[in-house]
């Protein structure tokens, strides 16, 4: 449905199996967060919403005018908004194909 | 002194049903809604169970015992500040693993506590089956399950409450890895004398640790220089367990017990998408949901003229029939005067607000019960961004819609006071209940609908335009979108006419009275002609700048006090009824004045509720501003619109 978005990942660390940022992965695909980039306060307030390094996520949809993307946490079940700035400093691996 | 009543105190993470379970067991007293952050300060009540009182005390929600948002703290003080005889942890049995976080936490406080398994029904809908057996043996305190919006449950917990507060049993605290539990019993025995120990040693010896980068650190530092350095090796050592700062090492403690206790306790079937599901799906969608969401509000408005403005017809005869017996009977004294005054201020009340008021509350209430709020921040979030603010300040305009204060109170849940203080200076603006029944009763149903429509355009886009102002002067850039979608759920019908039921009686208790005494004052100014004399000294900017008849200065003042009663004391003041308003004043004076109350200063209510949470600056501020923007716009309208 979002061609475009896949167009211009073409090139991104996503495509080269490595780690990228939520910002780079295709809609409803499985990831796991790595690492949580940014200041104490944004850390903190994504542990309390249950975002851990090591969780699975997918990114569920993203409004438009590069809007906020709607992140689904896998391993708690929680659905976030989060806004591009905060999506980009969280980063993300593609998990084994055998996790699945 | 502590007196005998035992006080339970209600706490979970947002959207978890707290409140809705509270009202159940309180009769109707809390706010609620499927949006995080509807309960903004804390309600209380008293409840009889079985011939015994009981204190219950419903907090809002919070994720963890860390406080970030305003309204977290209120959680904080309220649980070490008047140590509650009773915990009752309302946890989202849908979000089992998340939830269990804070409990985990709560636990650490070892107060006797009761943990609530609500919204087991959607949970069952998720494919989640619970053993609440196993949940019990685990957390060492009594589990219940509920389904707070049926009422399913409420009497078991009472039961339960009941019975622990009898046997006063507090439960022990769950154990992190040995590790961390060793570096937290280190920390204990350096602690100073006087040390001020919040609960139990370890619960404070924890809080002490996660205090790195808050404020709060800064108060160590400066009191006792040994425990500083004992706390911060501690926090060193546990930051090099993980490659992570203390505070996510503790966290991340409390997550894995947490996900361990819901794996041992829970079974996850496939569970088949829902039709819920599949419309979650159309309204997030990044087109067709932008296009929904315009749809939603069209509709409501449709919706609610066409079902007010026959109403509003056929309420309004009988009234006015009366109002013009009278004064045929009794001519010009001042008896026939006041009565006419009376008639059109209890009709007025009746004819011209019930009907939009109602319908306007109901939608409202629908959209706020399935969680349709934080999807429109969702979607409205770039767009937000654009104008200075973000997706977070949607929920509240929407709230607006229904009334101001409300949405002002709210506020609360933004996390940057610039953010709050641009908000709320915005909120006035937003057509509430009682001026949509202006715009509706005088726009819509003498010129048009498609004249009202115009005129709600031109107040998003005097928002607009105000918002991109404000933003400039108040420079920050604005934090980031963090917003938790929580589920959509089918309403409760008996929610949304509970919930509607209590505006309305709120506009019967104190709108309704200044609606009727501010008529009857009216006339009585009226007999004794002191309105001409307001009405004269006003007349240079009242007919002079914005071409309106002289008589209408009296009541543009009036509107101060309630928006609708401009609108009453307009028929009264040019000494017409309803439907021949259009023979003594024209068109242009008509969306002159209905813009000119429309941004007029707020209500007193809207300008009290500012002063009390931003400070009497920004109400003042707030009163300058909608008073200059209510001065050009309807100068402007009346220019503009003296051309067609």
């Amino acid at each position: 449905m979002f061609r475009h978005r896949e167009k211009q990942n073409e090139l991104s660390s996503y495509r080269l199996g490595g780690i990228c940022s939520l910002l780079e992965i295709p809609q409803s695909q499985t990831f796991r967060i790595v690492e949580i980039k940014g200041g104490a306060g944004l850390h903190r307030r994504l542990l309390t919403l249950g975002f851990h390094r090591g969780d699975l996520v997918s990114v569920d949809c993203e409004a438009a005018m590069r809007g906020p993307v709607l992140v689904r946490n896998l391993t708690t079940g929680a659905r976030v908004a989060l806004g591009r700035g905060i999506a980009q400093k969280i980063l993300v691996e593609p998990i084994k194909t055998d996790e699945v | 002194m502590k007196s005998e009543i035992p006080e339970i105190i209600f706490i979970g993470q947002p959207n978890c049903g707290k409140s809705t379970l509270f009202n159940h067991i309180a009769g109707f007293k809390a706010q609620t809604s499927n949006f995080p952050g509807t309960t903004v300060s804390h309600t209380h009540s008293e409840v009889v169970w079985k011939g015994k009182v009981y204190s219950i005390v419903d907090l809002p929600g919070t994720y963890s015992l860390t406080p970030y948002e305003p309204q977290e703290k209120v959680v904080l003080t309220h649980i070490f500040k008047e140590k509650p005889d009773l915990i009752v942890n309302v946890i989202d049995a849908s979000l089992l693993g998340r939830s269990l976080e804070l409990t985990v936490e709560l636990l650490e406080l070892e107060y006797p506590m009761v943990v609530v398994l609500n919204m087991m029904d959607l949970a069952e809908k998720k494919g989640i089956k619970i053993d609440t057996a196993c949940l019990e043996k685990k957390l060492g305190v009594p589990v219940i399950k509920t389904v707070a919006i049926r009422g399913q449950g409420t009497k078991e917990l009472m039961d339960c409450l009941e019975k622990v507060l009898a046997d006063k049993v507090a439960p022990g605290h769950l154990c992190y890895s040995f590790e961390v539990e060793k570096r937290i019993s280190e920390l204990i025995e350096v602690f100073p004398e006087n040390f001020p120990v919040v609960a139990n040693p370890r619960f404070t010896a924890i809080k002490a640790i996660e205090a790195e980068t808050l404020s709060v650190d800064r108060f160590f530092l400066e009191n006792n220089r040994n425990f500083k350095e004992k706390l911060d090796e501690v926090r060193q050592e546990l930051g090099g367990l993980r490659q992570a700062p203390a505070y996510e090492v503790l966290a991340v403690e409390r997550h894995h017990l947490a996900m361990k206790i819901a794996e041992d306790c829970s079974q996850v079937h496939h569970a088949r998408i829902s039709s819920l599901e599949k419309l979650d799906n159309l309204i997030m969608h990044p087109i067709f949901g932008l296009f929904l969401l315009l749809l939603i509000f069209a509709g409501m408005f449709y919706l609610i003229f066409n079902v007010g403005s026959p109403l509003e017809a056929c309420l309004l005869r009988p009234w006015e029939a009366l109002r013009l017996g009278i004064q045929e009977r009794l001519g010009q004294t001042l008896s026939a005067e006041l009565l006419a005054g009376l008639i059109q201020g209890i009709g007025g009340g009746l004819a011209i607000v019930f009907p939009y008021f109602i319908p306007l509350l109901l939608l409202m209430g629908f959209l706020e019960d399935i969680g349709y709020l934080s999807r429109a921040a969702f979607l409205l979030d770039a767009f937000m961004h654009r104008l200075g603010l973000h997706g977070k300040s949607v929920p509240l305009f929407i709230l607006g819609f229904g009334c101001n204060v409300p949405a002002i109170m709210t506020t609360r849940i933004l996390e940057s006071r610039r953010d709050r203080i641009v908000t709320t200076l915005l909120i006035p603006f937003i057509p509430c209940a009682a001026r949509t029944t202006i715009i509706l009763a005088l726009v819509a149903f003498l010129l048009g609908p498609w004249w009202a429509v115009g005129f709600y355009f031109l107040n998003l886009v005097i928002i607009a335009i105000l918002s991109s102002v404000l933003t400039r002067i108040f420079k920050y850039s604005s934090p980031g979108l963090i917003l938790e979608i929580p589920s959509l759920k089918w309403p409760s019908p008996k929610n949304i006419l509970q919930k509607t039921w209590l505006n309305l009686k709120e506009f019967i208790r104190f709108a309704w009275p200044i609606l009727i005494a501010g008529s009857v004052l009216l006339s009585f100014l009226s007999f004794i002609n002191f309105d001409r004399l307001v009405n004269t000294v006003l007349s240079p900017f009242v007919s002079g700048l914005l071409g309106l008849p002289q008589s209408l200065g009296v009541t543009l003042i009036f509107g101060v006090l309630r928006k609708e009663l401009s609108l009453l004391m307009m028929f009264q003041a040019l000494g017409v009824g309803y439907e021949q308003l259009l023979t003594v004043i024209t068109k242009t004076q008509l969306l002159t004045f209905v813009t000119f109350v429309n941004f007029f200063i707020p209500c007193i209510s809207t300008v009290a509720v500012i002063w009390k949470e931003m400070g009497k600056r920004i109400a003042l501020i707030s009163v300058l501003l909608n008073l200059s923007v209510a001065i050009l716009v309807s100068w402007l309208v009346r220019i503009v619109s003296s051309f067609f």
